[in-house]
């Protein structure tokens, strides 16, 4: 996008250059004169925040990576000791592969299932609101409230609630939280419920913003409904898809809330991510964390998020109508 | 389902759409009024949609009844039968325990304070810097906006501990901000998100008006206050939902933040108190704090779920 | 647009401004304002656990003001505190701990080495009774160089067996006959599983570090060591001990063969109480001085607590692992301040075992709001001090004794054995899995685990 003077959108500087003032050094006065001040003024604020609490501590991330810091004596710079003790700690490969087993579940559950309703929904005649209200109404409850009325739920033994229910038709009590097997689809059921609802809602709207013309045309061609929405309302979709997908990997794959306050990590270390691994360097010591392991982690974390968008990118680049 | 290839049908065809369904008025889905009025779409979709419905009430609306009734009974009964529609009389007292006991009121309001500063920081530097971006455009400009979409890639982890020692000891003011709403409300507004959103729309303003306004001699803060800002009513209105959801939803942030237990807010709170407190008078606190949230969006669905809408049709 | 100008410049000179003076004003650390210039000196220190009972809030707001009267020039501002791993680290890292605080005995020796904790050695010494403490309880709190940095405030406690009386007469159990040896404990939990369905008839911690912390309990009471220390320091892990296996073992067939263990494993420290409390667990083990705890966060039922000893094993080298409570003001306060702190941790923590006066008028304050009086802990100074004190509270005691007889009387004839001193909290983490996997995994290995768990533990110990 590049700007130039004649352009409409040109900057409201312009006119005070374009007058030809004087020379073509740009000193203070001329900035001065220019509005610089004014857009300076304005920028302010972000330059402040994001530099304080953005880009700060980004570059410093990367800093604390190769030190050794333990906020009573100075840092100590070590290289690359820190990526090689995380990447030498068992529990490491144990969160990756959790995390990696939780953003599969989530999407199996949470991808689908939300396009399918938001389908559905989009055919509904009467009281439309009523069905998006209740899908959206899990989104609006706090996500902590949430997962303690489910760990509530969960409660292992006849006596929980979701096995007394199951116990009406029969179905034993499951062991839910407690058992590593079935600890981490028991976290994702959880959050797909507090979340899919936001996932239809975007749907919904995205369904909503296909043109009727569209379906129109394809009926007069003799499209029935499988055929409309394969060849209509899914490419219409794309997108949205897309985008949705990618956002769902890359917050799965950062997930802490569901794993510290269901499990704290267990069973066994069943349900440790990523992210609880690095909460667990740098706050679990109660003498002071391992800041240097924690920003390690978190950057190769970064990295490979990174790595995967560009790949993801790169492959629907054909497929993606945007 | 296919038309049957005799020999154009369609003007009646399209003649009885038209005249047919109240359906119909552009806002169609797959399925289109003639559709409808077949009985196996009839039967099949509708008992669908009936089906849907109930999956919603027992999944999206089961929980919530299901806290409501928890929150009024004995401990005893919901650890020993809970799916008993309350054997041993109601237990009102639960509530007035989590009220007054557990203080939800105060932690709720610590919730609200937590949000409100969160929006605020967040409008401010969305919109001024979107504003400068847009429409002052200082050559400059071009590397902050790279900066500013650079951090997008950034996955907020990489912030966790870096931005948690900057808080610890941030420049310039050389005491802690710990225990301060501060330490959540200024990190806040570092959202490329807002500013990208606003940037783009403040571009597709009409400069026209901005012309018009300078010819009339207005300066660039006029500019900003008395013509960009009330055009940019609908951004704002995205970014504010945006911001206030989640501020709601922030739990690792203030955890690590705010331990003063009197301004935590109460996704840190409650989780605190779970081993301390009886399970009847937590859930009842836990309904509490559920009863503001949902009132509000009954009341404001529309806005909800445009917001949650838009914010989708941006982000395609 | 030249007529804008003068305003931009006066926003930025003010907005220049404003730094400069929040800058210079905010310079400093924040413990620089607990002496102001009147002598007046601001002293934050910690109340109780959060959640508790109002009465106990009373209870202990009617303390402080008591002590502010008799010390004028001390302001006390108190602060709710649950010692938890993860938040003391982020309090200790951010500079927000109060100047009076708690950590446990196994905190105190990393935080000496580190230089987080002040130096209170004068200031103990003053204390009239400095040179009657219990040399080991002192000792948790002293660094190599022989300076009380750490001063025993409280709870110093064995590790026992607590167990729900009315779950007891329930299963046909006589509540007056606690178990004494493990396999007692595991047919009684047997009963009281089988009589009410959903019950744990056992239950141990699992979660936040008290998973090791009483596994290592429960090994030291079957004559097993979790770490080996020789005279130079140097510490061995030692989780494969025979007393571990053993410990596991036991957890294995109470769980899997009796399913005497309830549904729910994920416990810790709190979250076990509260099930107590709830009539959920049968038996489990903790810090003998919980009762407080139970009574103040946990509203549980006075009739049906018992207290007993942790049974201990036919090995020779079986005893009962203690513990306790700390008090330690942070490394970067200055004299003032810590006059206070020491004034503070006298009145509230110590003087009342020394004096009669003060354990009679701190007994009277707690009975008068319902809180317990006399629940049972390690004396801190010597036995005959800890039964006069004993004698002179007599009137006020409020928690059922006669139901602890079991634990009372055997108290001061257990063999102890101190936690490990060095990595301890780390240690604990390394086991907490460990019991996780042999109580959700049927088919646990318990050999590999601990084997995989000893290694780590090592390469820790050997990291210094």
């Amino acid at each position: 996008m590049t700007v130039t003077t004649t352009s409409p959108r040109g900057d409201l500087a312009a006119p005070a250059r374009a007058a030809g003032v004087g020379r073509p050094r740009r000193g203070p006065a001329t900035w001065l004169r220019g509005g610089g001040l004014h857009s300076l003024v304005f920028l302010l604020p972000l330059l402040v925040i994001f530099g304080v609490f953005s880009w700060f501590p980004i570059v410093r991330a990367v800093i604390m990576s190769v030190q050794e810091t333990n906020l009573v004596t100075d840092p100590t710079f070590v290289g690359l000791d820190n990526f090689r003790h995380v990447l030498a700690d068992p529990l490491l490969w144990k969160a990756v592969q959790n995390t990696l087993y939780f953003a599969f579940l989530a999407l199996l559950f949470g991808y689908p299932v939300p396009l399918i309703a938001a389908v559905l929904m989009r055919e509904v005649r009467r009281a439309r609101g009523l069905y998006s209200a209740l899908a959206y109404l899990p989104v609006v409850v706090p996500p902590v409230v949430a997962v303690l009325l489910w760990k509530f739920f969960y409660k292992g033994g006849p006596t929980g609630v979701f096995n007394t229910v199951l116990g009406w038709v029969g179905l034993g009590p499951y062991p839910w939280l407690q058992d590593a097997s079935w600890a981490m689809p028991s976290l994702v059921l959880a959050a797909t419920w507090a979340g899919a609802g936001g996932t239809v809602i975007i749907y919904l709207a995205a369904l909503t913003s296909v043109p009727a013309e569209l379906y129109d045309a394809s009926e007069v061609d003799g499209a029935g409904l499988w055929r409309k929405i394969w060849h209509v309302t899914l490419p219409q979709l794309r997108g949205v898809l897309f985008i949705t997908l990618i956002l769902q990997v890359i917050g799965t794959a950062q997930v802490f809330l569901e794993p510290y306050l269901f499990t704290g990590g267990g069973p066994n270390n069943a349900t440790v991510t990523v992210l609880l691994l690095i909460y667990r360097y740098a706050f679990q010591n109660s003498l002071g964390g391992d800041y240097g392991a924690a920003t390690a982690l978190s950057l190769m974390l970064a990295a490979v998020l990174a790595v995967f968008s560009v790949l993801y990118f790169r492959l629907t680049r054909s497929w993606s109508t945007s | 389902m296919t038309l049957s290839p005799t020999a154009r049908p369609r003007p009646a065809l399209a003649a009885r759409r038209r005249a047919a369904a109240p359906s119909d008025d552009g806002d169609r889905g797959a399925l289109s009024a003639p559709d409808w009025r077949r009985p196996a779409v009839r039967w099949g979709m509708g008992g669908t949609h009936v089906l849907l419905l109930v999956l919603l009430v027992v999944v999206g609306l089961g929980p919530m009844l299901l806290l409501a009734k928890y929150a009024v009974t004995p401990t005893q009964d919901i650890l020993r039968t809970p799916m008993a529609v309350f054997p041993h009389g109601v237990a009102w007292e639960n509530l007035e325990r989590a009220w007054n006991d557990v203080q939800v009121s105060r932690y709720f309001m610590n919730t609200v304070w937590l949000a409100l500063g969160s929006w605020a920081v967040q409008l401010v530097v969305a919109t001024t810097g979107g504003y400068a971006l847009s429409v002052l455009r200082p050559r400059y400009g071009r590397v902050v906006q790279a900066l500013v979409l650079s951090t997008m890639f950034v996955p907020a982890v990489v912030l966790l501990v870096p931005l948690y020692l900057t808080i610890l000891d941030p420049p310039l003011l050389g005491r802690s901000l710990v225990d301060s709403f501060w330490a959540v409300w200024l990190p806040a507004g570092a959202s490329a998100f807002n500013v990208l959103l606003v940037q783009r729309f403040f571009d597709n303003l009409p400069r026209e008006v901005f012309e018009a306004a300078r010819v009339d001699g207005a300066g660039p803060y006029r500019l900003f206050w008395s013509i960009v800002l009330p055009m940019s009513k609908p951004i704002l209105g995205v970014v504010s939902v945006f911001a206030v959801i989640a501020a709601w939803k922030d739990f690792l942030w203030p955890l690590l933040v705010l331990k003063d237990p009197a301004i935590q807010p109460l996704s840190v709170r409650l989780p605190a108190i779970e081993a301390s407190t009886e399970l009847g008078v937590f859930l009842a606190a836990l309904a509490i704090s559920t009863v503001l949230p949902v009132a509000m969006f009954l009341v404001f669905q529309r806005l909800f779920l445009r917001g949650a809408g838009l914010g989708g049709a941006v982000k395609g | 647009m030249r007529s804008t100008r003068k305003p931009a410049a006066l926003v930025l000179v003010g907005a220049l401004t404003t730094g400069a003076l929040a800058a210079c004003s905010g310079g400093g650390d924040p413990q620089d304002e607990s002496t102001n210039s009147a002598g007046q000196v601001t002293l934050s220190v910690v109340s109780l656990l959060p959640g508790s009972t109002e009465e106990a809030v009373a209870a202990f707001e009617d303390q402080v003001a008591e002590f502010e009267k008799a010390n004028p020039d001390i302001d006390v501002q108190s602060e709710e505190y649950e010692w938890k791993a993860t938040t003391f680290a982020a309090q200790l890292a951010g500079g927000t701990l109060p100047d009076v605080f708690e950590i446990p005995f196994t905190d105190a020796q990393g935080l000496v080495e580190n230089g987080q904790l002040a130096d209170m050695d004068a200031q103990f010494r003053a204390l009239p009774y400095a040179e009657q403490f219990n040399p080991t309880i002192l000792e948790a709190g002293t660094g190599d160089d022989g300076h009380v940095y750490a001063i025993p405030a409280k709870n110093a406690y064995p590790v026992a067996l607590h167990y729900n009386r009315q779950l007891f007469e329930s299963a046909g159990l006589d509540p007056e006959q606690p178990p004494t040896t493990w396999d007692e404990v595991r047919q009684y939990a047997k009963k009281i599983a089988d009589a009410n369905p959903g019950v744990a008839g056992y239950a141990t911690m699992t979660q936040n570090n008290t998973g090791g912390w009483q596994l290592t309990a429960q090994t030291v009471a079957r004559g097993g060591r979790t770490v080996e220390t020789d005279a130079d320091q140097k510490a061995t892990a030692t989780l494969d001990s025979a007393g571990t296996k053993e410990t596991l073992q036991f957890l294995h067939d109470l769980r899997w063969e009796d399913e005497s263990m309830g549904g729910n494993f994920l416990l810790d420290w709190g979250s076990i109480n509260q099930e107590f409390a709830a009539g959920q667990v049968g038996m489990f083990t903790s810090g003998s001085d919980i009762y407080t705890s139970l009574v103040q966060t946990n509203a549980v039922d006075p009739d049906s607590y018992g207290l007993a000893p942790i049974p201990l094993s036919d090995a020779p080298e079986a005893a009962t692992l203690t513990g306790g409570t700390l008090a330690g003001v942070p490394a970067n306060v200055d004299d003032g301040v810590k006059d206070a702190a020491i004034r503070w941790i006298d009145f509230f923590y110590l003087n009342k075992l020394v004096d009669e006066d003060r354990a009679v008028a701190d007994a009277e304050t707690l009975a008068k709001n319902d809180q317990p009086v006399g629940t049972p802990v390690l004396p801190m100074f010597s036995k005959e001090q800890h039964e006069l004190n004993q004698e002179w509270i007599a009137d006020y005691v409020n928690v059922p004794l006669d139901q602890m007889t079991a634990f009372t009387d055997a108290m001061f004839d257990l063999p102890l054995a101190g936690e490990p001193s060095q990595k301890t909290q780390e240690v604990y983490a390394l086991l907490d899995p460990v019991v996780q996997a042999v109580l959700t995994d049927e088919g646990a290995d318990i050999d590999a685990l601990l084997a995989d768990a000893n290694t780590q533990a090592q390469a820790l110990l050997d990291q210094g």
